[in-house]
């Protein structure tokens, strides 16, 4: 990796009217992309799934096509396939639902869920626990999921503001993390549905579920997490303060008192200049992470780099609108998809 | 609209109400705000009772209302504009009353601001990390020491216009502003007599209660001269059955200037009373297992001409606004004090505000009013003497 010397363009999709909100890898084939999009950039309109596929040929060259979309009632902001069927994918909408797709299929969400009350930003797959997912929504909840049941399996009022995202531990099947709004990185254990209570919870009105952990991350929103693949307990930030952080949460015990507060930063990546949308640490290397800003630069990072080595490892700027989301393949080392407001999907090799 | 402002407070780091609804363990929190009956001075509940008096039964409430220790106090800070000895009498006050002498006393002056510049005080101590917890009071007896009007000014500084503005009559700056900014007669009895209204109907349905703690005085009997202790439980200021017809039959109190609009049925009475708010960060409130009340956010300060004094909340409040990321439309109850009626019309009209909470009150009043109406945001602001502005925001505890 070098930000030295001239670089092959990246492969490129073009999904005109319908601006990106996220993009993710399948877990069963290397080849296979899908973007959760929205019309009028997400703030009125409908949404389409986007499935597409890359390949490259004969001379290494990267190229993307689209290969079938599903349109929407209203903009979808995020999608995860599942763990344990290769062609079904669930989507995350505004309108406040989750539908499950198969992509053999054509037109309808072989599952729906309707229980959210805002925009559902955030789902995703357990890849410990493969028959479940989790969905957060503005709503301020997060709600655990299974393709079976036609309800909900829990909910935790996770915040009292938007929930931006909730992501399963990579390292343990009952753990989540979320982040919100209201500044805080929280850490759950499903074990422990427990509300919080004291002099400061008012559980009548507006009980919140009981975290192992907050971490008051910013003074700001924090829009994005990812748990690191490599060290358990370590996770990374990003949000309105322009700021990627590095959090060590070790200090966590499982089945300790909850409604610990705590969080220690180890490093700050500085360099976006505005607010950070995505983080993804890299399934490969456990020092790097990806980055996506509304500053239309996706970001490769060294979060330690050797002395006397800068942080930044790599800028893509090939977009011309607000970057959202990116996501590395989960194969090929080093491959990265980075999607925005401009209608485009990026692969290209950092 | 939600998607819209969302994205608007991602893109410029202005979070609105959301962020500020965010809780932290340095969060400056009240735990506790009350304040005395208001009583009109030389005639109501207070006439007799001294500024020191009026100190000493304030800490003395504040003592009993704040559910903490005394000793874990770390500073009290006493807004005060007329008793020309008023640190004297706090710290002597505060000993009285039980604080030991470990809690130490400061004064603090911003004329009309000084109990909003006592709160921002202590609140920036906690927040400097100084102290923990401390309580900001306010304290006027305008019965002992009523305003005399501003001193002589050197003549070299009389020189600058201005400067020169400076000591001048508080009723004269009313008439200036409703000269200026074309306030009529009329718009200034209505805009008082519907005051009277709202401030009779909040008596009435007891939503002072809240707020008020009563105050044990001391009263002079006329006849013996002996003084007798009495207990005082209600405003005294509010005129039942005001209308605005009454209020058009009282004579101008200053037709020497202006137009002579402003009378003393549309400006404010000359008060007695007092206020105490207890601060402290929200970790040392969890710590003590206290109820929170509300987040102090911020406190801006805005300079404006001297002559129109009364205009400064127009400019204090849209850059308390600004510092702490909000737009109008976020916040739940605006409270500006109403000196004169003609300022108090000019700042709702400038700052197109619903004239829906005004009259000369404390932040007790705004934030029993804020729980009443279960709104999130107050942003309370008043006019300065010698022409300033002041404005705090705070978010009532969810």
């Amino acid at each position: 990796m070098s930000m030295s010397g001239p670089r092959p363009p990246p492969a490129t999709l073009q999904t005109p009217g319908f601006a990106h909100y996220s993009v993710t890898w399948s877990p069963f084939h290397n080849t296979r992309l899908a973007v959760a999009s929205a019309a009028n950039f997400g703030l009125v309109g409908n949404g389409r799934l986007h499935l597409a596929s890359v390949s490259a040929n004969p001379g290494g060259m990267l190229a993307l096509s689209l290969d079938k979309q599903f349109d929407t009632q209203d903009g979808l902001y995020d999608a995860a396939w599942s763990e344990i069927h290769e062609n079904q994918i669930v989507t995350a909408s505004g309108d406040g639902s989750l539908k499950l797709w198969d992509i053999m299929l054509n037109d309808h969400p072989i599952r729906a869920w309707q229980e959210h009350t805002k925009e559902v930003f955030s789902v995703d797959w357990s890849n410990l626990k493969k028959d479940t997912f989790v969905s957060s929504s503005w709503d301020g909840t997060v709600k655990i999921w299974t393709p079976e049941r036609p309800r909900s399996l829990m909910t935790l009022n996770a915040h009292h503001s938007c929930v931006y995202q909730a992501l399963f531990s990579p390292h343990q099947p009952d753990i989540l993390a979320t982040c919100s709004t209201d500044g805080t990185l929280r850490i759950f254990d499903l074990r422990a549905p427990a509300y919080a209570s004291g002099p400061n919870t008012n559980s009548f009105t507006n009980p919140l579920s009981a975290s192992m952990l907050t971490v008051p991350a910013s003074h700001t929103e924090i829009l994005s997490l990812d748990w690191n693949k490599y060290r358990p307990f370590v996770l990374a930030s990003g949000g309105v303060d322009k700021l990627v952080k590095v959090w060590d949460c070790r200090m966590v015990k499982p089945g300790a008192e909850p409604g610990a507060v705590g969080g220690s930063c180890e490093t700050q990546l500085m360099g976006h200049e505005y607010a950070v949308r995505k983080v993804q640490w890299s399934p490969h290397r456990g020092e790097v992470i990806a980055t996506a800003s509304y500053d239309m630069s996706c970001r490769v990072w060294n979060t330690a780099p050797p002395a006397g080595q800068p942080q930044l490892m790599y800028i893509n700027d090939a977009h011309t609108e607000f970057v959202v989301g990116c996501s590395w393949s989960l194969y090929d080392q080093g491959v990265l998809a980075s999607c925005g407001w401009d209608s485009r999907l990026n692969v290209f090799r950092v | 609209m939600e998607r819209v402002k969302r994205l608007a407070a991602q893109i410029t780091g202005t979070s609105g109400v959301a962020a500020l609804e965010k809780k932290s363990p340095d969060d400056v929190v009240i735990t506790m705000a009350i304040r005395s009956p208001l009583c009109k001075a030389k005639k109501g509940g207070f006439k007799d009772a001294r500024t020191d008096e009026l100190m000493l039964e304030m800490f003395r409430q504040s003592i009993a209302h704040s559910n903490i220790d005394p000793s874990l106090i770390g500073d009290i800070c006493v807004g005060n504009v007329l008793c020309t000895d008023g640190v004297y009498h706090a710290r002597a006050a505060a000993l009285a009353a039980g604080f030991p002498e470990t809690v130490p006393v400061q004064g603090i002056n911003r004329f009309c601001s000084s109990g909003l510049m006592a709160v921002t005080t202590i609140s920036n101590q906690i927040r400097a990390g100084q102290i923990d917890i401390g309580l900001a009071v306010g304290v006027e007896s305008m019965s002992q020491n009523p305003d005399n009007g501003g001193p002589v000014l050197s003549e070299e500084i009389a020189a600058h216009p201005a400067a020169a503005d400076c000591p001048k009559p508080m009723g004269w700056t009313s008439e200036n502003v409703a000269e200026d900014f074309n306030i009529s007669r009329d718009d200034q009895d209505d805009f008082a007599a519907k005051s009277f209204q709202k401030a009779e109907k909040a008596d009435k349905a007891g939503y002072f209660q809240g707020e008020i703690v009563p105050f044990t005085v001391y009263q002079t009997d006329p006849a013996t001269g002996a003084r007798k202790r009495v207990i005082i439980t209600k405003d005294d200021g509010i005129r039942y059955g005001t209308t605005k017809d009454n209020l058009a039959k009282i004579r101008s109190a200053f037709p020497q200037w202006g137009k002579g609009t402003t009378t003393g049925g549309n400006a404010s009475q000359i008060t007695d009373g007092a206020a105490s708010v207890l601060l402290m960060t929200r970790r040392k409130a969890e710590e003590l297992g206290l109820k929170i009340i509300a987040k102090h956010v911020t406190t801006t300060v805005a300079g404006v001409p001297p002559r129109v004094m009364g205009i400064g909340p127009v400019f204090a409040i849209p850059a308390a606004l600004q510092k702490s990321g909000l737009t109008k439309e976020d916040v739940d109850l605006f409270e500006i004090n109403e000196a004169f009626a003609s300022q108090a019309v000019y700042c709702v009209r400038e700052l197109a505000l619903d004239a829906r909470c005004t009259g000369a009150r404390q932040i007790a009043t705004g934030l029993n009013e804020l729980e009443r109406r279960k709104g999130r945001v107050l942003v309370t602001s008043m006019c300065i003497g010698t022409g300033m502005g002041a404005a705090g925001v705070f978010v009532r505890e969810a």
